[in-house]
C-alpha cells in the first residue's frame, strides 16, 4: 500500500567565513559611452553569480544589466577574491562591486555637477542619466557625461574597493563571538509517498519558503532553491560512498553511486521570504548552500508521518524503510507479556 | 523454415542502412554547423531594464550552455599539447618502499614521469597543510595519487600507469570515525592524534535546564559519505613558458587562494602564476583546493609542452573532497508546551584522510547544530576525526544539511510525544528578531516564523489531509 506524509523542516545557515577574513575585491570601469566593465577575481560555477553581480554594478550605476559586462577569474588581471564558496558571492562581492561602482560613479558626478549646475552631492544615477534629485528632468544621459569626463576632462571613470565582513572570533572554551556577519533562514515542507511494501520513496512534491535579503534576480534564486532540493534529495533517498573492509571505495561510478535524475525530482514550488539587510548590497544576503541544507530532514520527517517510522541514517533507501516498517509491524503483532 | 530464413536475410538487407542512418543522427558534426547570432533581437527586456535589482534577467552564458558553445577545459587545446593520467594507490594506509616507473618511461609517447619527490614542497591544504599532491613515503587513503605520466595521448598515458610499479609495506587503517577516537586506535597522520580539531560552545546552565524541563529526550543520528557529482570532472591545463611563468586554465572556485597554493608547492612567485578560472560545470563546493595542478604545471615543465589533465568519474570518487558523515547524539529538554529548555549535542565529524575545509565544516556544524531556535542552556561537543578513507572537505551547506536532519527529525519525535503539530512547536521556538544565537550573537533580519508560516501556507498544512 502506498501511503502519504508531509514533513517539516526549517534552518538558519550563516554567510561567508567563519571568522576568518575572507574580502574580495572589485574594479568598475565606465566606458565613454555610458555602459561598465566589472572585474572580479570570483569565478561562474553555474549559479549565475556574475549576472548577480552584474546587476548590483547597474543598479548603483542606474544602467541596466545589459550594459555592464563582467570580466571573471583571472590573477593576471582580477583583483583578488575568497572565491565563490560560503554562499558569500552575493553578499561580500556584491558589496565591493557596489562600492567600486559608487566610486566610478562619483567621479562622474564630480564631471556633471558643473555641467548641471548643482553639487555633486545633489546628484543621483538613474535610467542611464546623471540627473538633479527629485528633478529627473534636470539631467544628463550618462554616457555623455563619462565621454566628458575621459574625453575632455581627462578623468576615466574607474573605481576599486574591498569589502569583508566584520566577525569577532569565537572563544576557544565556550565558543561566544561573532563568527559570521550575517544568516539567512528557511523553511522546505515535502510530501512523500511511501511503498510500503517495497520500502520505495517517492517525493510528491517540495514547497521551500527561502530568505535571501534583496533578491537581486528572483529568477536565480528560483534556480539555486530548484537545485539545491535536487542535491537534497540524493542525499535523504539514494547517495552513499560505500567502503570495503580495505578502505578501497566500492561504487565510485554513476552506476552504483546513485544521483537523481530529473524522473526522482519533486514539483517544486519556491517562496521568496521577504527580508532587507543593510549590511548587504541593496539588502541582499545570498541563497547557494542553504537551498540544500532542509530538504532531507524535510522528507525523513515525511516519511515518518506516512510510515510511523523513524529512520536515523541517511540515506533512507528502500531496503533500510522496509526493515524498518517490518520491525514496526512485527512490534505490533507480539503481544507485550 | 524457408520463410524464416528469408525474413533473416530481408531483416540484414535493411539493418545496416537504418544503422548507419541512426549513427549519423546521434552524431555530433565534426566542425559545428555555423550559426547565426541575432544579438540584438535576442536580449530579453529584464536586462535591458531599469532599476536593475529584482529583474529575472537572465544568464549570459545561459545561450552558450544552450548552443553547445561553451568551452569547458576538455574542450581545450594547445599545439604540442600533452595528457596527464595520476596512478592512484588502491591501498588505504601503506608504506611506499619502492616506486619502478622505467617500463613506463620507455612507452613511445610518454614523454615524462612524475613522483612526488619531485615536487618542491610536497604539502598543501586550507588550514593545516596535510596532504601531499602525490604520496612519497606514505599512503594515507585509496585515492591517493602516487605517480603521474604525460604522454601524447590519454590512452598512452593511461597504459603508462599500468607499467608502473609500486611496492607498498602495508600499515594499519582505521576506517570507523568511532574507533578513530580511541587512543589505541591506529594513527592516520603519526604522531598526531586522529582528533585534530574540536569546538566547544556552552551557554547558560545545562543542568539547571534538565533540571527545570518536563520531558528530556535523546536521540542518536549518523548521514553517510556523498560525493558532489559534477558534471565537469576536475580539470586543468598547465602551460610553462619559456621564461619560467606558469598559466594554469583551471576549474577552481578559488583562484587567488589557488595561486597561493600553487606558489607554496611550486616554490614560485606568485607574479609567475597567472590562474584562470573556467566556466565550471559545477563546483557545490568540490572545486575550492588544488588537487592536480602541481602535478601538471611540474610535467609542463619537464617536457616544454601544455599538459591537460581531466580525473576519472571514478576520481572524482576516489580522490577529491566528499560531505563529512557525521555522528549526532542529541538530548533536549522541554516543558510539557513544547519549549526547549536545555540542549546538549554531541557531534564526530569522519574527516577522511587530510583536514582540507574540517575546521570550517567542524565549526558550522557545532554552530548550526542546535538549530534555529532559541536555547538558553546549551552545550555542544564537536569533533572531527581522521580515518584512512577519502577526504572530507567543503560541500554545499558545510555540515548544515546533516545537522539539520538530527535536530529537525527529534523536533518532529519531541512534537509527537507531547502531542505538538510540528509546525507549532517550532514556532514556539524560533528565533525572532534580536534572538541571541548559540555563540552569543544577536541576530538581525530574522525571518524563520515567517518562512514557517510562508511554507506552510503554500503547502496547505492547516488544511484538512486528504
Amino acid at each position: 500500500m502506498k501511503r502519504r506524509g508531509r514533513g517539516i523542516a526549517c534552518m538558519w545557515y550563516p554567510i561567508g567565513f567563519t571568522v576568518t577574513a575572507n574580502p574580495s575585491a572589485a574594479t568598475v570601469k565606465i566606458n565613454e559611452d555610458g555602459t561598465a566593465i566589472v572585474l572580479t577575481g570570483t569565478v561562474e560555477t553555474g549559479q549565475g553569480s556574475l549576472t548577480v553581480l552584474g546587476q548590483i554594478a547597474a543598479e548603483e550605476l542606474g544602467i541596466a544589466t545589459d550594459d555592464v559586462h563582467v570580466v571573471s577569474g583571472d590573477t593576471d588581471a582580477t583583483p583578488m577574491d575568497a572565491g565563490a564558496i560560503a554562499s558569500r558571492t552575493t553578499y561580500v562581492t556584491g558589496n565591493a562591486v557596489r562600492l567600486a561602482a559608487g566610486k566610478a560613479k562619483s567621479i562622474l558626478f564630480e564631471i556633471a555637477a558643473p555641467l548641471l549646475g548643482v553639487r555633486a552631492d545633489q546628484l543621483d544615477a538613474r535610467d542611464r542619466k546623471i540627473q538633479v534629485k527629485g528633478f529627473p528632468q534636470r539631467g544628463l544621459p550618462i554616457g555623455e557625461v563619462a565621454h566628458h569626463a575621459q574625453a575632455v576632462m581627462g578623468q576615466p571613470a574607474i573605481g576599486s574597493a574591498s569589502w569583508n565582513p566584520p566577525t569577532v572570533a569565537m572563544d576557544p572554551e565556550t565558543g561566544q563571538g561573532k563568527p559570521f556577519s550575517t544568516y539567512v533562514y528557511a523553511t522546505q515542507i515535502a510530501e512523500v509517498e511511501v511503498d510500503d511494501e517495497t520500502g520505495e520513496v517517492e517525493v510528491l512534491r517540495i514547497v521551500a519558503a527561502h530568505d535571501c535579503g534583496t533578491a537581486i534576480n528572483p529568477m536565480l534564486v528560483e534556480g539555486q532553491v530548484e537545485g539545491g532540493i535536487s542535491m537534497g534529495v540524493g542525499f535523504a533517498l539514494h547517495e552513499q560512498m560505500l567502503f570495503d573492509d580495505g578502505g578501497r571505495l566500492i561504487n565510485p561510478n554513476l552506476t552504483n553511486y546513485l544521483v537523481p535524475t530529473s524522473l526522482d525530482m519533486p514539483e517544486i514550488e519556491v517562496a521568496i521570504v521577504e527580508s532587507f539587510d543593510p549590511t548587504g548590497p541593496f539588502g541582499a544576503k545570498g541563497v547557494g548552500e542553504p537551498t540544500s541544507v532542509p530538504t532531507a530532514a524535510a522528507i525523513l520527517n515525511a516519511i515518518h508521518d506516512a510510515t510511523g517510522v523513524r529512520i536515523t541514517s541517511l540515506p533512507a533507501t528502500p531496503d533500510k524503510v522496509l526493515a524498518a516498517i517490518r520491525a514496526k509491524a512485527a512490534r505490533k503483532t507480539i503481544p507485550h507479556s | 523454415m524457408a520463410d524464416e530464413t528469408k525474413l533473416a536475410g530481408k531483416e540484414k538487407e535493411i539493418a545496416p542502412e537504418a544503422l548507419r542512418r541512426a549513427d549519423r543522427e546521434m552524431r555530433l558534426p565534426a566542425v559545428v554547423p555555423a550559426v547565426p547570432y541575432p544579438v540584438e533581437a535576442l536580449v530579453p527586456q529584464a536586462r535591458l531594464q531599469t532599476p536593475a535589482v529584482g529583474q529575472r534577467a537572465t544568464r549570459p552564458d545561459g545561450r552558450l550552455h544552450g548552443l553547445g558553445q561553451t568551452r569547458y577545459i576538455d574542450d581545450l587545446s594547445f599545439p604540442g599539447m600533452l595528457h596527464a593520467r595520476i596512478k592512484r594507490a588502491g591501498v588505504a594506509s601503506a608504506r611506499i618502499v619502492r616506486i619502478d616507473t622505467s617500463a613506463a618511461e620507455a612507452t613511445p609517447g610518454v614523454m615524462a614521469v612524475l613522483t612526488g619527490r619531485e615536487i618542491p614542497v610536497n604539502s598543501f591544504g586550507p588550514s593545516c597543510q596535510d596532504q601531499p599532491v602525490l604520496a612519497d613515503e606514505r599512503v594515507f587513503h585509496a585515492g591517493d595519487g602516487v605517480t603521474a605520466v604525460a604522454a601524447v595521448t590519454g590512452q598512452i598515458a593511461a597504459e603508462a600507469l599500468e607499467k608502473i610499479v609500486v611496492e607498498y609495506e602495508p600499515l594499519p587503517a582505521v576506517l570507523d570515525p568511532l574507533e578513530a577516537l580511541e587512543e589505541s586506535s591506529p594513527r592516520v597522520h603519526p604522531p598526531s592524534s586522529n582528533i585534530y580539531a574540536k569546538k566547544i560552545i556552552r551557554k547558560g546552565d545545562l543542568e539547571a535546564g534538565f533540571a527545570a524541563a518536563d520531558r528530556v529526550f535523546e536521540a542518536r543520528y549518523a548521514t553517510q559519505m556523498v560525493e558532489h557529482v559534477s558534471l565537469e570532472p576536475h580539470a586543468a591545463i598547465a602551460e610553462w613558458d619559456p621564461n619560467g611563468r606558469l598559466t594554469l586554465w583551471c576549474t577552481i572556485g578559488r583562484i587567488t587562494l589557488a595561486r597561493a597554493d600553487l606558489a607554496r608547492t611550486l616554490k614560485l612567485p606568485m607574479n609567475r602564476i597567472r590562474m584562470i578560472g573556467t566556466i565550471v560545470g559545477g563546483n557545490f563546493g568540490g572545486k575550492n583546493e588544488i588537487t592536480q595542478e602541481p602535478v601538471l604545471a611540474l610535467l609542463s615543465k619537464k617536457t616544454g609542452r601544455p599538459v591537460k589533465g581531466v580525473f576519472t568519474r571514478g576520481e572524482e570518487f576516489t580522490s577529491t573532497t566528499t560531505r563529512h558523515p557525521i555522528i549526532m547524539e542529541y538530548k533536549t529538554g522541554v516543558t510539557k508546551d513544547g519549549r526547549i529548555l536545555a540542549r546538549k549535542v554531541r557531534l564526530v565529524l569522519d574527516g577522511g584522510a587530510y583536514c582540507s575545509w574540517s575546521e570550517t565544516t567542524l565549526g558550522k556544524a557545532a554552530i548550526l547544530a542546535a538549530g534555529p531556535y532559541r536555547i538558553d542552556n546549551l552545550r555542544v561537543e564537536a569533533y572531527v576525526v581522521y580515518t584512512n578513507k577519502t577526504m572530507s572537505g567543503a560541500m554545499r551547506g558545510f555540515g548544515a544539511p546533516q545537522v539539520c536532519f538530527g535536530y529537525e527529525s527529534h523536533m518532529d519525535d519531541i512534537a509527537q510525544a507531547l502531542g505538538i503539530d510540528p509546525l507549532e512547536i517550532r514556532l514556539r521556538n524560533a528565533f525572532v528578531e534580536g534572538s541571541v544565537s548559540p555563540t552569543g550573537q544577536v541576530l538581525h533580519s530574522v525571518v524563520v516564523k515567517e518562512s514557517l508560516l510562508k511554507a506552510a501556507e503554500r503547502f496547505g498544512w492547516k488544511e484538512a489531509r486528504p
